[in-house]
């Protein structure tokens, strides 16, 4: 194969790793901030 | 070729044990301090000396395919080949910069330093995103290096590759789930050790082998090569195999490096040995000593390897050169010394798996198991999360390995094209307080998208050509800044709050104006000169610091900064000409040994104020930034 095409696909697949993470702190964000809000509705 | 199987007397394999023994008992010591905490799990309690962490820098960054690629660029290409190895650098720079920046965060990792550096959702995606990344890249180099073990063990032993991967990692991780990164530091200073010893007595055993220093430098000019003999041998500015283009690149990637955080893939792994450290001064130290050593292991390789050459000059073959070194060892070494060598190869393995094992596991626990999954979790939790996951690093270290061999190769390709679109954005994070996580976090999505343009979809369609790597690595830049720039321009600043904490913390180096004067206004910093330098007596260069003048960026630390890369130059290649008994290389040694006491005489002072006052302020900021982990003082 291609030696350019192997290093981007490469490439793509260590970005998995990172969009999950990411994926996992959005997540995370999102539910405190609804409870954020939440805490602050209750009040 | 290597004699496809080594003879290994009982005496060859009485040294291999009692170095395997002596290396993991040592290890294994510590048990009982890595159980106390997170802190000690990771980090051993941020109290370790500075020639700890520099011991294991270098032999953290001392792998088993290290010689193999070192002696593959000097066989290549001669001494110039050395400056392929010259990115370690960064660490002269690093070390009185982003060292300095990094330790006064607290930040266990990368990762949580984009959560101090930034605020908001940003910062939050920025810190899952390199916690996924590094999480990824340690598993990965793990199975890259486990890799390069099962294939020396199937050189010299003849064992299926499978087990040379599996049985030392095995080894080390009983040590690293054990006593955590007390077990990795400790046996990596008593690994470094026995590797300097048998880098040292293998490379002079080859030199004198080849007819000794003299012989080889006369051999090599008879050949008609002695280009081999001289660091600055280019082939034009931009054509041939080492153009001058391309040397100014690695130069300027490595020592303008230094700068940021994150520049080289090496950071990740120094920012832990920098956090561990007991004091500010003892980080960069630390950072400075462990880069310079790793830089005089490679001069004594290059040495080695010319000698290889004259001995085998006509190997074509990739592959069986980068064994050059390996062969030195196993093929000239009497019996009873073949069993230390093997000894050492099993310490420079077990050095950097116990230390990526570590790291990959620090990035799940405090990054994403305890800020994402369960933010109030115990310490002995901890401890066991972090265990857990060095398990999973493992396991999946040895898919990498034994599976996707071919996929590991294209990895170390594209860590070049990923360094290329956020190296800029890893400086300016630093540098710039403008800078904000939108901007850092197009980069490294831009610079997927502009990697698959210049590097495949435009040459395969014929509208760019394939451009040589100094070329590529330019233009990705200039491209990811057209992405970067004009998106942190557009988006907001990082709240004023949240950067005045962080620069209070930290006091960071560049553009930080606005936040300097407004942590002013608040009186949170003093900017009064000393009556010494309002009554326009400052010295040339200060000796004597108040702990708020220390804090400042001056004259005395850019003179560290610029001295650092060039003694280190001096060392590389004074101490490989010294070993080729050239006369300048003594020179060039004196120039270091004179610039480094500079560098002592001139920094040291500040670095102690700025150490003795920051401690002064640590325990607060750290119980801060256990806070924040719980999400209670978000800003």
């Amino acid at each position: 194969m291609d030696k350019g095409l192997v290093t981007v696909i490469g490439m793509s697949i260590a970005y998995v790793a990172s969009f999950l993470g990411m994926g996992l702190a959005w997540w995370s964000w999102r539910k405190r901030t609804r409870e954020g809000k939440r805490d602050g509705d209750g009040r | 070729m290597l004699s496809p199987v080594m003879e290994f007397t009982f005496v060859d394999w009485g040294w291999a044990l009692a170095f395997l023994l002596l290396m993991v008992g040592g290890a294994f010591f510590f048990y009982k301090l890595a159980r106390r905490s997170e802190s000690d799990f990771f980090l051993a309690g941020r109290g370790l000396p500075w020639w700890l962490p520099a011991s294991s820098v270098f032999s953290t960054h001392t792998a088993t395919d290290t010689p193999m690629w070192i002696t593959g660029v000097v066989y290549a290409h001669g001494l110039r080949g050395l400056w392929y190895t010259f990115f370690t650098a960064w660490t002269a720079v690093g070390a009185f910069v982003s060292a300095r920046i990094f330790r006064r965060s607290l930040a266990y990792t990368q990762a949580e330093w984009q959560s101090l550096r930034f605020a908001g959702l940003g910062s939050e995606l920025l810190r899952g995103w390199l916690a996924g990344w590094q999480f990824f890249m340690n598993m990965f180099i793990l199975g890259w290096v486990g890799i390069a073990m099962g294939k020396v063990c199937n050189l010299v032993f003849g064992w299926p590759v499978w087990v040379g991967l599996v049985v030392p990692t095995l080894i080390t991780a009983v040590y690293t789930l054990a006593a955590g990164y007390w077990g990795v530091v400790m046996g990596d200073f008593l690994q470094g050790i026995v590797a300097v010893f048998a880098i040292v007595l293998v490379s002079l055993v080859g030199v004198v082998a080849a007819g000794g220093p003299v012989e080889i430098t006369t051999r090599i000019v008879e050949m008609g090569q002695e280009w081999r003999l001289d660091p600055f041998a280019f082939t034009g500015w931009t054509g041939g195999d080492f153009p001058a283009l391309w040397w100014l690149t690695m130069l300027v990637i490595a020592v303008l490096g230094g700068f940021g955080m994150g520049t080289s893939i090496d950071w990740y792994v120094e920012a832990q040995r920098i956090q561990s450290s007991r004091s500010v001064r003892d980080a960069s130290y630390g950072l400075w000593a462990g880069g310079l050593v790793t830089l005089m292991r490679n001069a004594f390789w290059a040495a080695s390897i010319l000698a290889f050459f004259v001995l085998l000059p006509g190997i074509a073959d990739a592959a069986d050169y980068e064994l050059g070194w390996f062969r030195l060892g196993f093929e000239l070494l009497p019996v009873g010394l073949v069993g230390v060598f093997f000894g050492a190869i099993l310490a420079i393995h077990l050095s950097t798996i116990s230390s990526h094992l570590n790291l990959g596991a620090l990035y799940f626990t405090r990054d994403l198991y305890q800020r994402y999954l369960h933010p109030e979790a115990g310490e002995r939790r901890l401890v066991w999360v972090g265990r857990a996951a060095t398990v999973v690093l493992l396991v999946g270290s040895f898919f990498y390995g034994l599976m996707m061999e071919e996929i590991t190769r294209w990895l170390i390709f594209a860590l070049w094209l990923m360094m290329a679109g956020i190296w800029l954005p890893n400086i300016l994070q630093v540098v710039w307080w403008r800078f904000n996580a939108w901007g850092y976090l197009s980069s490294w999505i831009a610079n997927l998208g502009v990697s698959w343009l210049v590097v495949w979809i435009l040459p395969a369609f014929g509208i760019l050509p394939s451009l040589p790597d100094h070329a590529q690595f330019w233009l990705l830049m200039a491209l990811g800044a057209a992405v970067f720039v004009p998106t942190t321009l557009l988006t907001r600043p990082e709240p004023m709050d949240h950067l005045v904490r962080y620069y209070v913390m930290t006091r960071p180096l560049g553009w930080w104006r606005p936040v300097h004067d407004e942590a002013v206004r608040r009186g949170l910093i003093a900017d009064e000169p000393s009556p010494e330098t309002r009554a326009g007596r400052r010295p040339l260069i200060r000796r004597t610091w108040t702990a708020a003048e220390a804090q400042d960026w001056t004259r005395e630390d850019w003179i560290a900064i610029v001295l650092s890369p060039l003694v280190y130059g001096c060392v590389l290649f004074g101490l490989v000409r010294v070993l080729l008994l050239q006369p300048s290389g003594l020179w060039l040694l004196a120039l270091a040994v004179v610039g480094s006491l500079a560098i002592y005489w001139v920094i040291d002072p500040k670095l102690r104020a700025v150490s003795i006052e920051y401690e002064q302020r640590q325990a607060g900021y750290a119980a801060d930034l256990e806070r924040k982990m719980r999400w209670e003082n978000d800003g």
